[in-house]
C-alpha cells in the first residue's frame, strides 16, 4: 500500500511502501513540483531504488532551476538506504 | 535448512504478492526489523532487474527464501532467459557530486552492499538464470 498528497503547506507526505509497483503513482505528484519542497517520510516504511531513482531526478530538475527538495523524518532503514547509496552526500535530511 | 519456494508472474504488481511471502517467512523465523527490510529490498531489486532486463522470458520468476543458522539464503530463477551476471554490473560512485551522479545502476549497488555474499549461475542448455544470495542475521 503506497498513498502521497500535498498539504496545504505544500508539504508532500507519503505513506506506506514506495516499491517499483507503485512509483508511477508517486511521479504523478513529484512531476508537479516546480520549486523547492519538503518531502515528509514520517509514514514512509520502505523504499527501493526506483522511488530513491523518483526523487533523485526531481531533485536534480529543481537544483538546476535554483530549488532542491529537503527529506525529514527519515526512518533508520530508509535513512541507511540512502547512505549506502551515497544519497545523504546529494540531500538535506533532516 | 527450512525453506520455501513460489513463482511469481513477471510483472511490477507481483511485488505485493513477493513481499507478502517474505513477510510470511521473516515472521515464523523472527527475523529483526532491518533484515527483513533488507530482504525485501534485496529480492524486489533483484525480481525488478529480472522483469525489466529480462524481456522475452518465462511466464514467472521463481523465489526461493530458506534459513540456516543465522544466514538468510535467497535464490531467485528466471526461465527462458540470455544471461547477465549482476555481479559484473559497473560500480556506482557514490562519492559523486549531483551534477556526476545519475540514478542508474543503484539497485544493484544496493543488493551488493546488503548482502553477504551474491552468486549467479546460468544453464545454457535451459537458459535459466539463478541468482543466490546469503545475508547474515544479526542475534
Amino acid at each position: 500500500m503506497f498513498e502521497i498528497q500535498r498539504s496545504i503547506n505544500g508539504t508532500i507526505q507519503m505513506l506506506g511502501r514506495l516499491d517499483a509497483s507503485q512509483v508511477e503513482k508517486a511521479e504523478d505528484v513529484f512531476d508537479q513540483i516546480v520549486e523547492s519542497c519538503v518531502v515528509d517520510f514520517a509514514e514512509l516504511k520502505y523504499i527501493s531504488s526506483a522511488g530513491l531513482g523518483l526523487i533523485f531526478a526531481t531533485h536534480k530538475r529543481l537544483v538546476d532551476g535554483g530549488g532542491a527538495l529537503t527529506l525529514i523524518n527519515l526512518n533508520p532503514h530508509i535513512r541507511e538506504v540512502f547512505e549506502i547509496t551515497g544519497f545523504h552526500h546529494i540531500f538535506e535530511l533532516s | 535448512m527450512t525453506a520455501t519456494s513460489r513463482g511469481f508472474r513477471r510483472e511490477f504488481a507481483s511485488l505485493e504478492e513477493v513481499f507478502a511471502f517474505l513477510e510470511d517467512f521473516t515472521e515464523v523465523e523472527e527475523v529483526g526489523d532491518r533484515e527483513a527490510f533488507c530482504i525485501n529490498l534485496v529480492v524486489e531489486e533483484l525480481f525488478t532487474n529480472m522483469v525489466r532486463h529480462n524481456e522475452g522470458g518465462g511466464e514467472s520468476i521463481a523465489v526461493t527464501i530458506g534459513r540456516v543458522d543465522d544466514y538468510v539464503h535467497l535464490e531467485l530463477v528466471d526461465f527462458d532467459v540470455s544471461p547477465f551476471d549482476p555481479s559484473s554490473a559497473a560500480k556506482v560512485s557514490v562519492t559523486a557530486g549531483l551534477a556526476e551522479r545519475n540514478p542508474g545502476g543503484l539497485g544493484l549497488h544496493i543488493v551488493k552492499t546488503m548482502v553477504d555474499e551474491l552468486t549467479y549461475d546460468y544453464d545454457d542448455e535451459n537458459r535459466r538464470m539463478r541468482i543466490s544470495v546469503t545475508k547474515r542475521l544479526e542475534r
